[in-house]
């Protein structure tokens, strides 16, 4: 067995010389979602993770502690684009349940495709700026937001406190370039820093260099 | 699932949302950039066209400077009148046979038909956007019209931009620069392709550009709320300002 699972749930890591690749199991067999490459073993289908296009993925090649995300977990994604990293999650999350929020129809069109055949992916149309717009979803244990937008913190915050659960962990992407290209990206991770530890507690952090450019991950825990 | 009928339903809504969501500006903004990658190919295609049919009759190549014109004439007319055209009285081509004459003339028609489908997509991105949005097309005409529709994704955007933002739409590289490092601001984007600026002196670029833009930006906001047509007295006004007919 050339695979072996080490810290989180359902992720899979394989040796490649020095380095290491990451891996979840494929759900639905021989789908592709990204043009990533399949890794057969013992007649069970895996699917690489890439770490370039996915700020998870990235984050976990970073090493970061804990994500909070389980085999049952309820998550909340906001800015799922066309589902690159929504589709390890729904590989990972067996159990679980997918709310994948987007506003753009373009990628959401690509993102039909993919979730058709994942039953635990539930798709919204909608702005991440109006939880009211998918107030359906109930409480999450696990937010996670990756959209690139100036006033992204806020709008974690708006959908931190309506359906994030006590205890339940935030996942929070940050683009420092899209809050202020003139200013150095180290400060705006310290500001965006101080804000969350008023509201919650920091567990991690981890900056995503080589993978992006100008980009940290946050984890946060709710009390 | 435990929330099988939550994603029953949001996908029906999804799906409802999805085909409503194709709207003018798709259209458009397709159109406009298979007008750019065509007129591309096209100017490729008549590169590669005038240097094979220079083997063969080098003298009308020399004479005529017009891509589309060139097609055309390659394929209506033989070797000899397009040289009495020109008065040329020897040609130094070589007498090329039938066969090979045959193959050039597959790419020149190949390269005409390009611009046909131009002319055909230019028109229809015309009507498009003389019902979608009339003020932004009188102002700034099709093409870049279009240009700007595309740059900002759709008309909604463009009407949300503030004038000193579609006044530098397409100078993305020179603004960054400038928020940056301090280095001067870019007079103008993609409106320097407009007659009133592109005319102007090296030293009005920015005042005419800012004047466009500000004109340009109400327009749009009248056009997305469907308002009245206003494009001729903003463009008069233009005209007025600084005393040219575009």
């Amino acid at each position: 067995m050339e695979l072996f699972n080490k810290k989180f749930p359902g992720v899979y890591y394989k040796r490649r010389g020095k380095y290491k690749d990451i891996y979840t199991l494929n759900m639905v067999k021989g789908q592709k979602v990204y043009g990533e490459r399949h890794y057969k073993d013992g007649g069970i289908q895996y699917r690489e993770w890439v770490p370039e296009r996915s700020k998870l993925g990235a984050a976990i090649m970073k090493g970061i502690s804990q994500t909070g995300i389980q085999e049952d977990s309820l998550i909340l994604y906001l800015g799922s684009a066309s589902g690159t990293t929504v589709s390890h999650l729904s590989d990972i999350c067996t159990k679980g349940t997918i709310f994948a929020v987007d506003l753009a129809p373009r990628v959401m069109r690509d993102f039909y495709f993919m979730m058709e055949k994942r039953m635990n992916i539930v798709p919204f149309l909608a702005s991440a700026n109006h939880p009211e717009e998918y107030s359906d979803v109930p409480q999450v244990d696990v937010l996670f937001q990756d959209i690139a937008q100036r006033d992204q913190v806020k709008i974690f915050f708006k959908n931190y406190d309506k359906f994030l659960k006590p205890g339940g962990f935030g996942l929070l992407s940050l683009k420092a370039r899209s809050i202020d290209v003139t200013k150095k990206p180290g400060i705006i991770f310290k500001q965006v820093m101080d804000e969350l530890n008023k509201r919650s507690i920091v567990v991690d952090y981890r900056k995503l260099e080589p993978y992006e450019k100008d980009h940290a991950f946050f984890v946060v825990k709710k009390q | 699932m435990a929330f099988e009928k939550l994603r029953k339903e949001s996908l029906e809504k999804l799906r409802k949302d999805l085909k409503a969501s194709v709207g003018d500006d798709n259209l458009i903004i397709n159109a406009v950039n298979s007008m750019e990658e065509l007129e591309r190919t096209g100017n490729m295609m008549v590169t590669r066209l005038r240097e094979w049919y220079a083997l063969y009759n080098p003298e009308f190549e020399k004479w005529m400077t017009h891509q589309e014109k060139f097609a055309d004439l390659v394929i209506k007319k033989d070797k000899k009148t397009l040289l009495n055209e020109i008065h040329a009285k020897y040609s130094i081509g070589a007498d090329l046979s039938e066969e090979d004459l045959h193959a050039i003339l597959i790419l020149a028609h190949q390269a005409k038909s390009n611009y046909d489908s131009m002319k055909y997509i230019k028109e229809y991105i015309e009507s498009k956007m003389r019902k979608h949005c009339p003020n932004l097309l009188e102002i700034v005409g099709v093409m870049l019209g279009a240009r700007l529709l595309a740059k900002a994704g759709s008309l909604k955007r463009l009407s949300q931009y503030p004038a000193s933002t579609i006044q530098v739409l397409g100078a993305e590289k020179a603004l960054f620069r400038h928020l940056k490092t301090g280095a001067k601001p870019p007079r103008h984007g993609m409106l320097v392709q407009h007659p009133l600026v592109a005319q102007a002196k090296q030293k009005d670029h920015g005042k005419r550009a800012r004047t466009l833009a500000d004109k340009i930006s109400i327009a749009v906001k009248v056009d997305y709320f469907k308002g009245e047509f206003i494009g001729k007295k903003l463009k008069k006004a233009l005209e007025d300002k600084f005393g040219v007919n575009y």
